[in-house]
């Protein structure tokens, strides 16, 4: 029996610095007060485990609210569809929840909500995470019902028309959407014909979907060998690491998962999608960039933060707070399987398309030219360090730092090591990595809107900003 | 992980961290839960209430304000709105910008929502930046420091805020915005609380400073401090930065009521942007803290909380009508504890063009009406308050201990009585068949709703392949 078990526990202590920015006000006003002193953020350790089968489980006790989420991740998804296949996994994903050998669809709702939980199956780009959240003493009940779930599904093709309708209407819906139109467009810019690349399924392909397919589809992507399971929460170790065995015990491995990386275009390129008569321009302006691998991560991760990622970020003050152009800008690094992109997200009043643009290409300008000032970078600091307390402060999160970490094969120091990384980014790193990799000559910009109002004010841009 | 239907992805997920209440034996019947709480009144009238749970070396400090939109001017719909976009513009000590990034940068995240009635302001800090952000919370109560190109500028904020969620989007302010509208007759519950953007050009800084003097007193609000915290610590900071600030005297409360409805109400709303048809309904609720309203929470579960959920084996499983059903008391805008007034319950869902809103409308009755004619089973019950106990666990979990720190706060606002929080669990489980039997009767009569159908009238497809 091939077994690893290792416990791993790590300490972080959240040095935040004082709010440094607040020092050079007018002397007639009160300074904020002192911080107490910070006190240390414990990753609650993990006991992880191989079965046989090569599938990998992960045990984190966390929290006091009698609760604990079961979720398996198998690394199947988008990635695993061939170009007349798009949103089969979505399909079969649904298909799952529809019955498996010894229960009704119905009988699996009931049973999950009994345990005061719901199932969910959540299907990506590069994996598909089937479980949810149930009450303590359900836990071992949950793990069964999961396995059962993704181990014996029985695909019945009685209601396969029923779940393409309702992913046909989804599609519609999401099609009407301007952020949708947006990144459907910016992905398959980005991605072209790579799997990344394709968000929507046409009508026609969705409704050519047959059982067979669907079949054939489970059948190649899910084992046991390219299955993590995750319980966090508050549960008995021995009674749960129990369950868990016995309930995956036996199912086969499978295929490996499937090693498919993008190419991704770095070119400029400029599309308008006509959106007649709308009030605001939605954007989205961004490239590829190193991904969770990379040495340059965390540099990154701090650049976006300091330029777009936060409220008191250097474009949202801009576009918002100074010139009142939108609600809700924000930048973002999206993650695949060793794979990244940056990107810039707006809805922006229409006849300030071309404004917006302006001020967020100047700001990009701005940060490739001056390093930022120390205290401001501090401030940024300080925040991703208090974000990341919260992301790994609750049994959710819990589950999606691990599953991030691990689809992207980092190793368990990643996580226990990113405060220290985070603090050792110099203003001199965040300048370069922004003239490194946000360059605005090599962007792709969406702009899903008004094309009678805003062609012209895009005009300035169709050559590359240089 | 990338999915097809999440608008903004890899956004920091920072929803359900955990919360840690002390637990009691947990039964099906009793109280399985207990969180702890501290509760009292500055001589200034302005509420305190403290939790402790260092599960997380966080904190949670909010400040809810006890005017929502429900009460705003006539002729300024969408004013509590703006005014709580002012509320980040500046303070005495604090100016423009300066507030936020004193919360980022000291590790936190904020945020302020406009409701019906209350207007909150919360922050989820590292726990050794409690004093700092009580400072600031109580510098912007004494008052703003704000000129008219703030106020200019919020405008232009709210106003694309509105777009973005209503006018730029299909289904924009359905139900949430649109039901309430139609289903109540009292202004005070039936007006654009968006804002109509006439009224929201008419704003100015005048109406920013009467609205704050008017209502943002300390004696017109409750600050909740919750998490990893040093109780007396907190207690002396609070002493000293808010008990300064003066009393102000309140205006009288705006009558609410509803009368009762006695005949179904139907509109139609032609959605020029959307592609597929909707149905909304709406029902008024029992009143809060009532049998019936306990009652009304597990007929909720009973008929649209998870798959097992009699809507969604009618009209998805067994009728395919809609892919899923979507619903809850004070639906998009909180939940069923944190209003006090009249209030909805709504259920929405999405179809195709081949069906009739009819079809759908049967479908809710199929699952409705048995509820309205036979006592339910000690099964079904039982499993109702399972989850009801397991969503109430997750709302007070929700967005790092907020949630909790949410349901504190109204329960003192409007009730004068956080401990209601450790109340909830025993009122649930009093809850028979037969109260559950005459709530259903009563409060979902069909002439108790009203009924919105979206009418899609986007030109098909053109965009796609």
């Amino acid at each position: 029996m091939t077994q690893t078990l290792v416990r791993r526990g790590a300490t972080l202590v959240l040095s935040l610095l004082a709010a440094t920015a607040l020092g050079a006000q007018a002397p007639q006003k009160e300074l904020p007060p002192p911080l107490g002193t910070p006190k240390p953020f414990v990753l609650p350790p993990r006991h992880e485990l191989s079965l046989p089968n090569g599938m990998k489980v992960t045990l984190v006790r966390f929290g006091t609210v009698p609760k604990v989420s079961v979720y398996a991740d198998v690394r199947t998804g988008h990635i695993d569809e061939k170009s007349n296949e798009v949103a089969l996994s979505d399909v079969t994903g649904e298909m799952m929840r529809e019955g498996t050998a010894t229960r009704s669809a119905t009988q699996i709702e009931e049973q999950v909500g009994g345990m005061g939980g719901s199932l969910a199956i959540n299907v990506g780009d590069d994996d598909s995470g089937i479980g949810g959240t149930v009450l303590t003493e359900h836990g071992p009940e949950m793990v069964k019902l999961v396995a059962d779930v993704v181990r014996n599904p029985k695909f019945p093709e009685s209601e396969l028309p029923r779940i393409i309708a309702n992913e046909s209407r989804d599609v519609a819906i999401a099609r009407s959407q301007p952020q949708s139109i947006a990144r459907e467009q910016f992905v398959k810019t980005i991605y072209g014909d790579h799997p990344y690349g394709r968000l929507y399924p046409t009508d026609a392909m969705l409704k050519g979907y047959t059982i067979a397919q669907v079949k054939d589809f489970y059948a190649r992507n899910f084992g046991a060998a390219r299955t993590h399971v995750y319980v966090v929460g508050v549960f008995d170790e021995s009674q749960m690491e129990k369950a868990v065995r016995d309930a995956f015990a036996g199912w086969p491995a499978g295929s490996p998962a499937t090693s498919k990386p993008p190419a991704p275009h770095t070119g400029h390129s400029v599309t308008l999608l006509d959106r007649p008569a709308a009030v605001q321009s939605t954007i989205m302006l961004g490239l590829p960039v190193p991904n969770p691998t990379s040495s340059e991560y965390t540099a990154l991760e701090v650049t976006n933060a300091l330029l777009g990622g936060t409220f008191g970020s250097r474009i949202t003050t801009n576009i918002r707070e100074n010139k009142g152009y939108t609600y809700s800008p924000f930048s973002y690094i999206a993650t695949h399987r060793h794979d990244a992109y940056w990107v810039q997200q707006a809805d922006v009043t229409t006849k300030f398309t071309g404004a917006s643009l302006k001020e967020i290409f100047g700001e990009i300008d701005r940060l490739q030219k001056e390093a930022p000032g120390a205290s401001e970078l501090t401030g940024i600091k300080n925040n991703m360090i208090g974000l990341f307390t919260l992301q790994n402060g609750s049994r959710v999160g819990i589950v999606n730092q691990l599953e991030d970490a691990d689809l992207q094969g980092l190793g368990p120091d990643y996580l226990s090591g990113f405060v220290k990384r985070v603090m050792a980014v110099t203003p001199s790193e965040v300048q370069h990595m922004t003239s490194t990799y946000i360059k605005p000559d090599q962007m792709t910009l969406v702009v899903v809107g008004d094309k009678a109002t805003v062609a012209e004010q895009l005009e300035p841009y169709e050559k590359p900003v240089p | 992980m990338t999915s097809r239907f999440r608008l903004s992805l890899l956004v920091a997920v920072l929803a359900v961290a955990a919360a840690g209440p002390a637990l009691a034996q947990s039964t099906k019947s009793g109280p399985a839960l207990h969180v702890p709480e501290q509760y009292y009144k500055l001589p200034n009238g302005l509420k305190v209430v403290l939790s402790p749970d260092a599960t997380v070396p966080t904190a949670v400090i909010a400040v809810y304000y006890n005017i929502g939109f429900r009460n705003e001017p006539r002729d300024r719909t969408g004013f509590a709105h703006l005014f709580e976009h002012l509320m980040f513009q500046g303070s005495q000590n604090l100016g423009k910008l300066q507030f936020i990034r004193l919360v980022e940068e000291n590790g936190g995240i904020l945020n302020g929502s406009t409701r019906f009635d209350f207007t909150n302001y919360f922050q989820v800090v590292p726990s050794n930046a409690v004093r700092r952000i009580l400072w600031a919370e109580a510098d912007r109560m004494k008052g703003l420091a704000i000129d008219t190109s703030n106020v200019n500028n919020q405008r232009d904020v709210v106003k694309n805020e509105v777009r973005v969620n209503v006018i730029n989007q299909p289904y924009g302010g359905f139900p949430w915005i649109d039901l309430p509208i139609h289903a109540n007759t009292n202004w005070y519950n039936a007006h654009n609380f968006y804002g109509d953007m006439g009224d929201l050009d008419k704003a100015n800084l005048a109406d920013a400073s009467s609205f704050f003097h008017t209502y943002y007193a300390p004696n017109n609000a409750v600050l909740v401090v919750t998490g990893d915290i040093d109780i007396p610590a907190t207690k002396s900071w609070i002493q000293e930065y808010f008990a300064k600030i003066p009393a102000a005297t309140l205006p009288p409360k705006p009558d609410l009521t509803e009368p009762k409805q006695t005949e179904e109400k139907r509109f139609t709303r032609v959605d020029s942007l959307a592609t597929r048809p909707a149905i909304g309904l709406a029902y008024h609720v029992p009143e809060r803290f009532t049998p019936e309203w306990y009652a009304f929470g597990l007929l909720d579960q009973i008929l649209a909380q998870g798959r097992d959920s009699r809507f969604y084996q009618e009209l998805v499983q067994k009728r395919g009508l809609t892919g899923s059903v979507d619903a809850g008391i004070n639906y998009g805008l909180g939940n069923m504890f944190d209003y006090q007034g009249p209030m909805l319950w709504e259920v929405q869902a999405f179809y195709d063009p081949d069906k009739k809103g009819d079809d759908l409308l049967a479908g809710f009755d199929a699952a409705i009406e048995p509820l309205r004619t036979t006592a339910v089973d000690q099964a079904t019950l039982d499993r109702a308050l399972v989850k009801m106990r397991s969503s109430l666990y997750a709302e007070m979990e929700q967005f790092a201990g907020f949630g909790r720190a949410n349901l504190l706060a109204s329960f003192a606002l409007f009730d004068n009585d956080p401990d209601r929080i450790n109340q909830l669990e025993r009122g649930f489980a009093q809850v028979t068949p037969a109260i559950l039997l005459h709530t259903a009767q009563e409060y979902l009569r069909p002439t108790n709703r009203t009924v919105e159908l979206i009418v899609p009238a986007a030109k098909p497809d053109s965009s796609h392949k």
